[in-house]
């Protein structure tokens, strides 16, 4: 079967590269964000200057210090990728889409011959300026494996089939994709590449390194059996509504909503689907256009929610003139919903949290909903990280729901420990301890428990030293059990227990 | 003389009595006071259950009022334990920038509850708070929502009481005094103060804060009978924190009781 990958090498660096010219003459590093961001993808350059994606932009940018620093932007990359993968239907019915920057189109039955559907798939990204300018690479090969590995060796690459135990042979090991920990286990092997690990012995070789390797085995061995999942066509949902005369009360404008979302979920529920996303166009008399969008935490077919989320959506717009015309579009449609549990009934309604979390949103803006996860770090502060909280998540698996999980709570009482922002202190040392803290006499003092951070920052502007701190836990004379921390010859206040 | 069958009727009627005085006993008793199973939620610190009746009543407005370091935390943070173990949801909304800060995700874990069902609201002033709060109790979804002890208007705390009772949640107020609105809508207040801090090891480097004693009293309770007193203590919740050294206690009956909104 041929199949062809187009492939973006280093996708996120082509796009930070696109939208921003000057970066086009220097290594790149792009990050997740700049504050306390990590690397996530990196040039030849900025590699070869020895930084790493997955270190800290700290430690990256110490690594390469010549090299510019991009902020990812995901939502800008999707959007992008989503677009080259529209162009790519125009070469082939068939298109998977295996994330950003890489796609593959099952070729069988078109037109043309090998360097034509190569030639269609360059031709399909040159329609768009910017996708023109990313820098494509095209190969055909008997396999996805195949392909991509004929992609990232060479643009224009051909394999023909029969032809990919000898093509892959040669290719390093992390062509496979694998963790670097399996790759520094498999060179103590001596395995290098692909050819050494295809004449490993089968059997041996799975026992030792599990269910796994079995997939990895075949692959260097030029095989490839996973199929070729063609993405879900892009399905539009769109009804509108225009009266003869102007909604300009609050109660006509809801009931023609209600008609209209009526409408637009049997539409959904009629192909099957649920609505993740929904838009909301208002035509005023005065010829304003008001665009509302809002995203449903847990997609939905039914019209009850629809239209209490557009309501709550509604409530902080104002319309400074009557409503002439509504016009209502259902996206991100997606089929299926979440697992509902069998013994699980105190698990809550994913659908009523999904709501609940976006009136959140609608009201307190993104990122206002959170799930707290604690990580490894050296600060207290470090040992948190807070990701979007997901309704999806709320229902518990099975056996974890037929299981009491009320043991986990322990017996005794825990202490809490509340975080502050850091805030300057006034601090009084006696003997080299605190004694007196913004005014208030210490009763009893433990620590300092030093933490050294950021040894390599000699460059940074710590005048040379490395950034280090010591914490206190000191008792103050009001019964105030509180942590200072000692930071560059200043004091902070950095949290109470409680 | 006396009929057998009217000595039978005498004694029937001295049974009818005794078990009429019976009830009525039970009914004044403290076990008439006990709230039912279903209808709190435990924070699991015997003493303190026992002080509310059981627990903490579903369905109220209820605050925990304290200086930072009597424990309020720790209080809600085992009710969210509570709340997450047995598989419903709790929320904590809160302002990070503010005087109380944020509560502390670790600790929390320790305490039990489980962070994959709790959701952590991020508001920055009292009005997006209390709109939070709103949002979350008129989902339902939540079997507990904690707050900061805000200066609301009657009207607000009205919404949310109502709400709350709609919900069958419960919504726990925690800081360091109630207003006087605070104080009309909820049906339950508590007032926690340190009574000593335990530290592990004598002092310096070697020493470490091993947990807390909290007096508590039930200032208010609208379903049972207030006035109790309860006793309990906490650890802490950091691993390398359990005592190897030999535990110090420092008696806080001294300590100035100034209010430490001060920070």
């Amino acid at each position: 079967m041929p199949i062809v990958c187009a492939l973006v090498p280093n996708y996120e660096v082509a796009v930070a590269r696109l939208d921003d010219a000057a970066l086009r003459e220097r290594p790149l590093i792009v990050a997740d964000r700049l504050e306390r961001g990590h690397a996530i993808a990196l040039d030849e350059a900025a590699f070869a200057l020895g930084a790493r994606a997955g270190m800290t932009l700290v430690q990256a940018a110490a690594c390469a210090r010549e090299a510019a620093i991009a902020v990812d932007d995901p939502l800008r990359n999707r959007a992008l990728w989503e677009r080259a993968l529209e162009a790519l239907d125009t070469a082939s019915p068939l298109v998977e889409d295996a994330g950003n920057g890489t796609a593959y189109l099952e070729m069988r039955g078109i037109a043309g011959f090998e360097r034509d559907w190569l030639a269609s798939v360059r031709d399909a990204f040159a329609q768009d300026p910017e996708l023109a300018a990313l820098p494509l690479r095209a190969a055909l090969g008997p396999n996805k494996f195949v392909a991509r590995a004929a992609a990232l060796v060479r643009d224009g690459n051909v394999v023909h089939a029969g032809d990919e135990r000898a093509f892959v042979a040669p290719l390093p090991l992390p062509v496979l994709g694998l963790e670097r920990a399996l790759l520094e286990r498999l060179e103590l092997f001596g395995v290098t590449n692909l050819r050494t690990l295809a004449a490993l012995p089968h059997g041996p070789f799975v026992r030792r390194f599990g269910p796994e390797a079995a997939r990895w085995h075949a692959l260097a061995g030029g095989v490839d059996e996973s199929p070729l999942v063609p993405r879900a066509r892009r399905i539009t949902i769109d009804r509108s509504l225009y009266g003869e005369g102007t909604a300009e009360r609050e109660d006509q404008l809801l009931f023609a909503l209600r008609t209209l979302v009526a409408g637009v979920a049997d539409d959904v529920a009629l192909l099957g689907k649920r609505c993740g996303a929904l838009r909301l166009e208002l035509e005023c008399e005065d010829g304003e256009r008001i665009l509302l969008a809002t995203t449903l935490a847990q997609p939905t077919a039914q019209p009850a929610t629809l239209f209490d989320l557009l309501r709550a959506r509604l409530e902080g717009v104002v319309l400074r003139s009557p409503v002439t015309g509504l016009r209502l579009g259902a996206e991100r449609l997606e089929a299926g919903g979440s697992e509902l549990s069998l013994f699980a009934n105190r698990d809550p309604d994913p659908e009523i949290v999904g709501i609940a979390l976006a009136r959140l949103e609608a009201a307190l803006g993104p990122q206002a909903a959170l799930r707290a996860r604690v990580v490894a770090g050296n600060r207290y502060e470090a040992r948190v990280a807070y990701e979007p909280f997901t309704a999806a998540r709320v229902v518990r698996a099975p056996q974890a729901a037929a299981t009491r999980t009320t043991a986990a709570v322990p017996e005794a009482g825990t202490l809490a420990y509340r975080v502050l922002e850091p805030r300057a202190i006034e601090v009084r040392l006696q003997g080299g301890c605190p004694a007196f803290v913004a005014g208030r006499s210490v009763l009893d003092a433990a620590g300092p428990w030093r933490v050294d951070e950021a040894w390599w920052a000699h460059a940074l502007d710590t005048g040379g030293r490395p950034i280090a701190s010591d914490a206190y836990d000191v008792l103050l004379d009001d019964g105030a059990l509180c942590r200072i921390v000692n930071e560059r010859d200043r004091w902070y206040l950095c949290g109470t227990y409680d | 003389m006396v009929s057998l069958a009217a000595l039978e009727q005498r004694r029937a009627t001295l049974e009818g009595l005794r078990a009429a005085l019976a009830a009525g006993y039970r009914a004044a008793s403290p076990e008439a006071f006990t709230l039912a199973e279903e209808s709190v939620v435990r924070s699991g610190l015997g003493t303190l259950d026992a002080a509310l009746g059981g627990g903490f009543p579903r369905g109220v407005v209820a605050t925990l009022e304290g200086a930072p370091g009597s424990g309020r935390s720790a209080v809600a943070a085992r009710l969210l334990a509570s709340a997450t173990a047995g598989g419903g949801l709790g929320a904590i909304v809160e302002a990070p920038a503010g005087p109380e800060g944020s509560f502390y995700p670790p600790a929390l874990v320790a305490a039990g509850v489980d962070l994959e069902r709790l959701l952590v609201v991020r508001a920055g002033d009292a009005a997006s708070i209390a709109r939070a709060a709103d949002i979350l109790l008129r989902s339902a979804a939540f079997g507990i929502v904690v707050i900061p002890a805000l200066e609301l208007r009657a009207t607000v705390w009205t919404r949310l009481a109502s709400l709350t009772h709609r919900a069958n949640a419960l919504l726990l107020a925690i800081g360091s005094t109630a207003s006087d609105e605070l104080r009309y809508f909820a049906s339950l207040r508590v007032r926690l103060q340190p009574a000593q801090v335990r530290f592990a090891g004598e002092s310096g480097l070697f020493c470490a804060v091993a947990g807390i004693d909290v007096e508590a009293a039930v200032l208010k309770h609208k379903r049972a009978a207030p006035g109790r007193r309860a006793h309990f203590s906490c650890a802490t919740f950091e691993r390398s924190g359990a005592p190897l050294c030999a535990l110090r206690e420092r008696s806080l009956e001294n300590a100035t009781r100034a209010a430490a909104v001060a920070w």
